[in-house]
């Protein structure tokens, strides 16, 4: 599949840290894309660069499949920061108006636009109210609405569901998931694990400012698989030498056992059977986002440290 | 371009809709005219007219001079009195005079007579007793006239030995110093005021939107340098409203008091603007008015912008940061009295060349004649660097700005600031 955007050797450091150090990446045309990271792992300096706001150091940024042009290609990216606002004072109607023309919609089809996501959202009543008469949730949604209006190509997210409710939260998600089905690419940048692995296809992980895992999500579990398997069954006798396997967590009536190394599921269950193990259920325990994300990230100070660079 | 001009109609129009925006043009003309004419008038009605007994034993002071004079001078009344002064004082409240003077027998009108003392109930200050020092020293003038002999004429020749010197610039005859020192003053405060009050307004504007966390959302859309200039140009469009408000308000009520002609106080002082139109080139003082005005905002307002997108949402933050800002500004209205009195001087010369202090000094000096006093060379070169200055704060505010907007946490020293302009991307 054709990639909306492509990022090669992407490097920014500031004064005191290599905020992102050689970040290579692809996101296919249509997906929902995840960047994660720890806090201060880069994400949102990455994200800055792909948005025009800051220029790299050095490597390229690719759009389309051309040279990213900040100028013209921002009127095709919807941006979410993290720290988002709106302007308190302003009536919300004329808002949304103004920030879907700094967008490059005129006047006429950025009132059309604003109307059909109003009705969407069940927000017509907002039209002359102020953003400072919203609840957080509320102006969230507002938030959101006016980042996606003018039908970007492109939409980056930065922790979406940050204040909301389960309802909106899945008012929004559904949105997600329509807009990626329009041709719409998303980028997701989080550290929910549950709700990157309920989105989206395919990961980026930084930490510290470089890349350290890129894939789709299905098969970065097979990578980081610890030949778990969780057996539902009567009573699991104990293992002694001869056992091809360990347990490793009993929980209720299931528990979690550890193949041991060249010995396969079916030895599992032969040696089960031979016991006279009743066995109900016999599933692959795959990690779960949240582990691989910690055992990547692992080992890394909680908080990043200053360095000096040197150039 | 398109961006800039959506950002310039946004913070023009928020702005110009608020109520405090009508309020503040209709009223501040209100209260300046307020504050004129309501203080001449409380001093012109509160001033008591003192009823001063005079009991004189020199015989000079007779019934028909003081009877005369008081019908020329209304501002103390004068009464001649044959009580004795201890009885006078034990009474005095009740006799319904204010104070008494006593002129004792050995006054001799040849010799000097010092003073007299004006037995009062109460303290008074100079300025009340003023009105009947003055009228006893023109009562004992008009006695020592009538012992030499001077009679009306002779004393109207004599009162004609007083001379003004009156400044008059050989290379522009028409400019008028009086006039032009209160035109210079009066437009050298007013872009005082206008530049803190919108450089402020700028700097709150910035500040409003990194606290409201929009900024990025924007600069997402737009260049932050256009952001920034749009908001500086919509807040000088707003203060150029203004402006052109207040002056269309000065012509209705001078075309309007043109028309009635009546002799009330609200049309001498209109009187008095209409001497001031006639008399100076007010063409030229408007347009070079307007340009200093705009000039100057265009200077400073980066440089506030700048302020703003440094701090975070700490007022006082901000107060200390901007204060280096202000000092020229202040110090420039500081200078005016100077320059006021040598406006061809070297002070008055560099300040209104260099760019910090001539959108004030300029136009201090400017009503004193253009070329008489400025030469078309200087006000050429001022212009000149105030344009290359705006354009040099613009550049060096966008570069801070953008990096500022984005900056959260604690707040940066200056050092750091003009690191953050001198830093490539």
């Amino acid at each position: 599949m054709a990639s909306i955007l492509e990022t090669r050797d992407l490097k920014k450091y500031f004064a005191t840290q290599k905020a992102v150090d050689n970040i290579s990446l692809s996101v296919a045309q249509g997906s929902i894309f995840g960047l994660l990271g720890p806090n201060g792992a880069g994400k949102t300096t990455l994200i800055r660069m792909i948005t025009g706001i800051f220029y790299p150091d050095s490597g390229e940024i690719l759009f389309d499949g051309k040279k990213f042009d900040p100028l013209n290609d921002v009127a095709k990216i919807g941006y979410m920061p993290e720290e988002r606002g709106l302007y308190k004072k302003m009536k919300i109607g004329e808002q949304t108006l103004y920030l879907a023309q700094l967008k490059g919609l005129n006047r006429k089809d950025a009132t059309k636009k604003v109307k059909e996501w109003f009705i969407k959202f069940g927000m017509e009543s907002w039209w002359n109210k102020k953003v400072e008469d919203l609840s957080k949730g509320m102006s969230q949604k507002l938030q959101f609405v006016t980042t996606v209006l003018h039908n970007p190509k492109l939409i980056i997210l930065d922790e979406p569901f940050s204040g909301l409710d389960p309802v909106n939260s899945n008012l929004i998600k559904d949105e997600i998931f329509n807009l990626a089905k329009n041709g719409s690419t998303i980028i997701f940048s989080t550290h929910r694990m549950e709700q990157v692995e309920e989105i989206c296809n395919q990961i980026v992980l930084v930490n510290k400012g470089q890349k350290i895992l890129d894939g789709e999500i299905k098969n970065l579990k097979q990578q980081f698989k610890e030949n778990l398997y969780s057996i539902g069954a009567s009573a699991i006798p104990e293992t002694n030498g001869s056992a091809p396997f360990e347990v490793s967590n009993t929980m209720n009536d299931e528990t979690v056992i550890k193949i041991n190394d060249g010995k396969s599921t079916n030895d599992v269950l032969q040696y089960l059977l031979q016991q006279g193990v009743v066995i109900h259920s016999f599933n692959e325990v795959l990690p779960s986002l949240n582990d691989i994300f910690i055992k990547v990230v692992e080992g890394t100070a909680h908080a990043r440290q200053f360095q000096e660079i040197k150039d | 371009m398109n961006k800039i001009r959506l950002i310039i109609g946004r913070e023009y129009l928020t702005r110009i809709r608020k109520k405090t925006f009508i309020l503040s043009t209709v009223l501040f003309p209100l209260l300046y005219l307020g504050l004129i004419l309501g203080t001449g008038y409380i001093t012109a009605k509160s001033g008591r007219k003192m009823h001063v007994a005079v009991i004189d034993s020199s015989g000079y002071f007779t019934k028909a001079k003081i009877d005369s004079l008081n019908l020329l001078d209304s501002s103390s009344r004068l009464s001649l009195v044959t009580a004795s002064a201890s009885n006078l004082e034990s009474n005095l409240e009740k006799s319904g005079y204010d104070g008494f003077i006593v002129v004792p027998a050995t006054v001799a009108w040849d010799k000097p007579l010092p003073f007299l003392k004006l037995n009062t109930t109460h303290t008074m200050s100079m300025e009340g007793t003023a009105p009947v020092q003055s009228k006893i020293n023109a009562l004992w003038m008009s006695i020592k006239n009538e012992k030499l002999g001077i009679d009306a004429e002779k004393k109207r020749i004599l009162e004609q030995n007083n001379i003004i010197i009156v400044p008059e610039n050989i290379k522009d005859r028409k400019a008028n110093s009086g006039v032009a020192t209160a035109i210079g003053s009066v437009s050298a405060i007013l872009i005082y005021i206008i530049l803190l009050l919108y450089g402020s307004q700028v700097m709150m504007g910035v500040m409003e939107e990194k606290t409201n966390r929009i900024a990025e959302v924007i600069v997402s859309s737009v260049k932050p340098f256009q952001l920034m200039l749009g908001k500086i140009l919509g807040i000088g469009l707003v203060c150029l409203t203004q402006i052109l408000l207040w002056i269309f308000f000065i012509l209705i009520i001078y075309n309007v008091t043109k028309l009635t002609g009546k002799a009330d106080a609200m049309s001498s002082v209109v009187g008095g603007i209409q001497d001031v139109f006639t008399s100076s080139n007010m063409p030229l003082i408007l347009s070079c008015f307007v340009f200093y005005l705009l000039g100057g905002f265009f200077f400073y307002a980066s440089l506030f912008a700048a302020v703003g997108s440094a701090v975070n949402e700490d007022m006082r933050e901000a107060q200390s940061l901007s204060f280096p800002l202000m000092m020229p500004i202040i110090f420039s209205v500081a200078m005016m009295t100077a320059v006021l009195k040598d406006p061809t001087g070297s002070l008055a010369f560099w300040g209104s060349i260099i760019p910090f202090s001539s959108p004030i000094i300029m136009m201090v000096r400017l009503p004193f004649g253009v070329p008489g006093t400025v030469p078309w060379w200087q006000l050429g070169l001022s212009m000149s660097l105030l344009i290359a200055g705006f354009i040099f704060t613009t550049w060096f505010a966008g570069k801070i700005y953008r990096t500022g907007i984005l900056m959260y946490g604690k707040k940066p020293s200056w050092k750091e600031i003009i690191k953050w302009a001198f830093r490539k991307n």
